[in-house]
């Protein structure tokens, strides 16, 4: 073809490379599952009015000409051969954009009608998102239009909008009843329109169910109506009724969500220790009260009040304890065996805890952890971090602040960490390894005299029925000073951080926390050890003094952060604004507090053994916190300075809590049950080897009950064989071997996919930096940017030449229009329309007005004398329509299960875009020699075979409504031959 | 619920809002009287809020246009509503994508022009860099979403 020119434009390397071909296509099968960015180049299309000129789409055509010149016949068949195919998405917005410009009033609904085709998704879910980019695209007309221009677009947009609307409608209707609401709530309208569509849905439906009306239906319809409106009520009462919701309103409101995510780890686990102490006083407690519920007490032990404190005494024969609990069956209604119920209900609890623990870690993890990316952090903070919820003026300008801060802070950090010299460097490195090596000997200093400590306590105390009061004050040394180290060293801690300096606050945080952990994980495995090892040998029923142990530790624990609220917070408040003013008012440290509140839970954990009552103390003690560390926030303390992401940080406690800590109470317990001998003369396990030995003596009594063989069963062959174990184990492994790869897979396909967006974008700028060179190269091309005003001018030209043509193509597009509007009003009178005949019709009208600008673009060859440009700029729409009808017949045809008819779409559509691209190859043939006489004649005559064959369309369509797709089919067949023929006496004529 | 948005709307200008509203009177409450509420009296953001809900794009809210930005700030609205309306504020100029100049308009209302010019340009490329994902230069709709969806913590 003597077209084929490149020109200047032509790169081939670009249009060569491999990557980008291969991108190219993936991208075009995958961009119908992703319907708004489909739709996104539509509105673009239209911001980007001041590129639109016949000139400006010739760069892709001297791009996707290449292939075009060897293989013309039998190319349409096939993709390869259209490296360029996707670019329809990005150019479908033209070929209604170009209407706009061109045609008189009567087009503009056609036009309207191509977008919301262009833009049907396949899956209604995503209809909010698609009402959405409308929405958007509707609100940037404005601003866009003109004067002259404001009555034609009002005009277009209400258009639209109808079309729109009942396409929402049917899609609404289709859904059930609680997603149809959900998504009306989701739809971004003002309320008015909402309950404009909510009526007409309604409408809708009554009208189609009308005629089918039963007694039952009505019931059903009302009882479900009731039935929501129950749900909701229950809902919002819910809402109002969930603890402390005010309260913590109030909070996010005042400190923003870092605070706030402190409060509802306590709240949290607040509802965690509910739960046990339910379990434990339902299933252990109450037994054992309703059977015998005076305390087995010595007469000497009375009451004295300090038990309150130190847990021994009066409380070591109550229930408070394990050695408060019998081994006997209680013999009521039923037999109750004390010793199963204590095991399996501790057993029980314990593996809850653990599986609530995994599961909202796992979860907490995935929503913030996997998805978060910690590159994006300064877009984070300045376009999500915002909390528009905040109302307070004060925590306001402290969050602009923060933000300010932080801001700077990385912005210098990029600075001045290139800048950092050697001997800088290593003075940072020195500074961590001293502090790390510091905080490491004071964590093991701590443990070690924790344990010599609860040595010299051990010698005090006696194994005595009955102690002294200087005795039991002496049992509180322990836990005074455990929780004194508690309290201070921490701030040695964050004293040791000011020296350090930390590329990142994150690290920092890190650095501190992990510091933290160390020190009290170290504490609480001494206390652990001592406790297995001495307190299990010296005392004759040690389970109980375990649990005073830690009853006296959770108290004493309690009054020092209680101390530490109000020294801590208080005083340090009164200093920074009496006193210190430098100082300032002190933050909220949610890192220490949130460390506390773990610390504190670990206690409960471990003690549910041996005090299956402790819940109720942590209950008491988190339901006090709560309210102290709300006054005292709101009374001492600012926001903190700087807060890193509260989901993250979340995310880590949540973690923290279940790795040392849960795993290692759960281990202390296990090791408990599994080796220590219960001891001999108190507890519901006296006598046993091991507590776990409980479960063998029950299977042994089990094996006599006939019918109970597979719990035997069940024991011997599972629980008690290594195989078992093994195989579980085997299968875990292999399992966790397995979904490591999947993720593996998924995080090379996520490199590829970013890579690909990137290609894309690289794709649109340097189309557009082509369309500008090709605009700056032609300016007589496009005399005024706005479009609208160029429509009058073009109208003007068009009707004082290429007049008779350009209202053929008009009255064609019209027709065409009518038709698809037959289509629509038939489907939606018979019932929901099926989807890949909207499509169909859609690729239709996509491929018709391709065809028809590319008419225009004809007649503007014509009249201007830049004729390359034009005549390839149309053989590239026509390209592009085939190319996207291709990729809807493709689409089609996987979505569809009508295979017999959706070949007949198919063929229809990929006609439709032969002829449209033939006709644009025949315009260009012309092009070159100019015969513009013969153009407009033989031009005339395809037109005159098109209309006809629509117009028999037409006729043919009421006789068959049942058969569209067929006989439409037909009739363009009828029409590609007569243009064949037209382009072959054309040919011989020549 | 509505009930109390209608009283609340009607005491920022009981001389204005009528107390029946069977017939639908065309009443607009100014800018002004909106932006003095309690709840967005503080907010850096309270202009375009009013902007973007409201019906003439300049702050003035009919009735219906208050229910409907209250029941996007509210907290039970769905996420992907808010990120919309989210984006909407952001675009300050309306031309629905968050181009440099939108974003150090948000920049000098989060830090109230603390920032040094090159600083506000340095943070706005580095926001551009890192969220821009088809590298045109502003951010779309989708950008943003996508970045919202990294961000579990948006607007809790």
């Amino acid at each position: 073809m003597s077209s084929y020119s490149n020109g200047g434009f032509f790169n081939a390397a670009y249009h060569d490379s491999e990557t980008l071909e291969i991108d190219r296509r993936s991208s075009s099968k995958t961009h119908h599952t992703n319907p708004y960015a489909r739709e996104d180049p539509a509105w673009r299309g239209e911001r980007a009015e001041t590129h639109h000129s016949s000139t400006g789409w010739s760069s892709s055509d001297d791009v996707g000409r290449a292939p075009w010149g060897s293989r013309q016949d039998e190319s349409w068949r096939g993709r390869e051969s259209i490296p360029m195919g996707v670019l329809s998405t990005h150019q479908g917005s033209p070929s209604w954009q170009h209407d706009h410009n061109h045609s008189t009033f009567q087009i503009a609904p056609d036009s309207q009608y191509d977008r919301t085709m262009s833009i049907r998704l396949p899956s209604s879910g995503n209809m909010t998102m698609r009402w959405r980019g409308l929405a958007m695209r509707r609100m940037s007309m404005f601003p866009t239009a003109g004067p002259d221009q404001l009555a034609f677009a009002e005009d277009a947009i209400r258009d639209e909008m109808e079309n729109e609307e009942q396409k929402l409608v049917e899609e609404l209707v289709a859904l059930s009843t609680r997603d149809r609401i959900r998504a009306i709530q989701d739809l971004p309208m003002s309320f008015e329109e909402k309950k404009h569509i909510r009526n007409q849905v309604l409408a809708f439906k009554s009208s189609k169910q009308s005629h089918q009306f039963t007694c039952f239906a009505d019931c059903s319809e009302n009882v479900s109506l009731s039935l929501r409106r129950c749900g909701y009520n229950i809902n919002s009462a819910r809402q109002t009724l969930e603890l402390w919701q005010g309260i913590m309103k109030e909070i996010g409101g005042k400190f923003g969500t870092s605070v706030l995510s402190y409060f509802l780890f306590l709240k949290w686990l607040l509802m965690f220790n509910i739960f046990s102490f339910l379990v434990n006083f339902g299933l252990i407690t109450i037994p054992v009260l309703v059977y015998d519920h005076s305390p087995n007490k010595p007469p000497n032990v009375n009451f004295r009040g300090l038990e309150i404190l130190t847990g021994a005494g009066y409380f070591n024969y109550t229930v408070m304890y394990y050695g408060g609990y019998s081994n006997e069956t209680l013999e009521g209604l039923v037999d109750y065996n004390m010793q199963l119920s204590y095991f399996f209900t501790i057993a029980v609890y314990m593996v809850l805890c653990g599986i609530a623990l995994i599961f909202s870690m796992a979860s907490s993890f995935r929503k913030n952890y996997v998805l978060a990316d910690s590159s994006s952090n300064s877009a984070w903070q300045l376009l999500c971090s915002w909390n528009f919820s905040i109302t307070n003026e004060k925590a306001v300008t402290q969050r602009m602040n923060n933000l300010c801060v932080q801001l700077k802070e990385s912005l210098s950090e990029k600075a001045q960490g290139e800048l950092l010299t050697r001997s800088e460097k290593l003075k940072h490195f020195g500074i961590y390894l001293g502090s790390w090596l510091l905080s490491t000997s004071l964590a093991v200093g701590c443990g070690a005299s924790v344990y010599y400590l609860c040595q010299f306590e051990q010698q005090e105390v006696t194994d005595a029925d009955h102690w002294s009061l200087t005795q039991e004050a002496e049992t509180l040394l322990v836990p005074f000073m455990v929780s004194l180290i508690n309290l201070v060293v921490p701030l040695f801690y964050s004293l040791f951080n000011k020296f350090e300096h930390y590329s990142s606050q994150r690290r920092q945080i890190y650095a501190l926390v992990l510091r933290n952990v160390l020190l009290k994980v170290s504490i609480l495995g001494v206390l652990c050890y001592y406790w297995m090892n001495v307190v299990a040998e010296k005392f004759s029923c040690w389970e109980s003094m375990v649990g005073q142990a830690l009853y006296r530790l959770v108290i004493v624990d309690f009054f020092f952060l209680m101390l530490g609220s109000f020294f801590g917070e208080f005083l340090s408040n009164v200093i920074g604004t009496r006193f210190l003013p430098r100082l300032g008012v002190p933050e909220f440290d949610v890192a220490r507090n949130v460390l506390e509140l773990i610390y504190a839970q670990t206690l409960a954990w471990i003690g549910i053994y041996f005090s299956p009552l402790l819940p109720t103390i942590q209950i008491l003690k988190f339901f006090i916190m709560f309210y102290l560390k709300k006054v005292s926030l709101t009374q001492n303390c600012q926001p903190p300075r700087r807060s890193g992401r509260a989901a993250q940080m979340q995310t880590i406690f949540i973690g923290l809590l279940f790795f040392p800590f849960f795993v290692g109470a759960l281990s202390m317990v296990a090791y408990t049950a599994w080796r220590l001998t219960p001891s001999e003369r108190c507890g519901p396990f006296r006598g046993l080897n091991s507590t776990f030995s409980v479960v063998g003596v029950w299977i042994d009594d089990l094996e006599e009950i006939p019918g109970s063989d597979w719990v035997v069963w069940i024991y011997q062959n599972v629980i008690r064989s290594e195989i078992f174990y093994f195989l579980i184990t085997l299968i875990i492994l292999v399992f966790i071997y397995i979904f490591w790869q999947v993720t593996k897979g998924r995080k090379d396909l996520i490199v590829l996919l970013r890579q690909q967006i990137v290609n894309e974008g690289k794709d649109k700028s340097f189309l557009l930096e082509k369309l500008q060179n090709l605009q700056k190269a032609n300016p007589n091309k496009k005399p005024k940017p706005k479009n609208h005003k160029k429509h009058t001018k073009r109208r003007s030209d068009d009707q004082s030449s290429g007049g008779q043509s350009t209202s053929n193509a008009m009255v064609q597009a019209l027709l065409a229009r009518q038709r698809l509007e037959d289509d629509e009003e038939r489907h939606s009178a018979g019932g929901l329309p099926v989807p890949s005949d909207i499509s169909t019709s859609s690729v239709l009208m996509q491929a018709m007005l391709a065809r028809q600008r590319a008419d225009k673009q004809d007649e503007d060859l014509c009249q201007m004398p830049n004729k390359h440009q034009t005549s390839s700029s149309a053989l590239a729409m026509a390209m592009q329509a085939r190319g996207r009808a291709e990729d809807h017949g493709r689409d089609e045809y996987y979505g569809a299960e009508d295979f017999s008819e959706n070949s007949f779409n198919r063929s229809s559509t990929l006609m439709q875009s032969m002829q449209a691209r033939q006709r644009a190859e025949e315009n260009a043939a012309y092009d070159v020699d100019d015969p513009s006489s013969s153009v407009s004649s033989v031009m005339m005559q395809v037109m005159q075979a098109r209309q006809r064959a629509e117009e028999q369309d037409r006729i043919q369509v009421p006789a068959a409504p049942q058969n569209p797709a067929p006989s439409g089919s037909s009739s363009l067949i009828q029409a590609m031959l007569a243009r064949q023929q037209a382009q072959n006496e054309y040919d011989d004529g020549y | 619920m509505l009930i109390r948005l209608f009283y609340r709307y009607r005491d920022l200008a009981p001389q204005l809002v009528p107390l029946d509203y069977t017939n639908h009177p065309d009443v607009k409450l100014p800018y002004e009287l909106i932006g003095s509420m309690p709840e967005l009296k503080d907010n850096p953001f309270r202009q375009r809020i009013a902007e973007v809900f409201s019906e003439d794009g300049e702050g003035n809210m009919t009735l219906d246009d208050f229910l409907d930005m209250f029941s996007v700030l509210s907290e039970m609205a769905p996420r992907d509503l808010k990120a919309y309306y989210a984006f909407k504020i952001y675009d300050f100029n309306n031309d629905d994508f968050i181009c440099k100049s939108d974003l150090q308009k948000t920049l000098n209302k989060l830090t109230r022009n603390e920032l040094t010019e090159d600083e506000v340009r340095m943070v706005c490329e580095k926001v551009m860099d890192e969220a821009d994902l088809d590298n045109d230069g502003r951010l779309s709709l989708e950008d943003f979403q996508h970045m919202i969806v990294r961000a579990p913590d948006f607007l809790r």
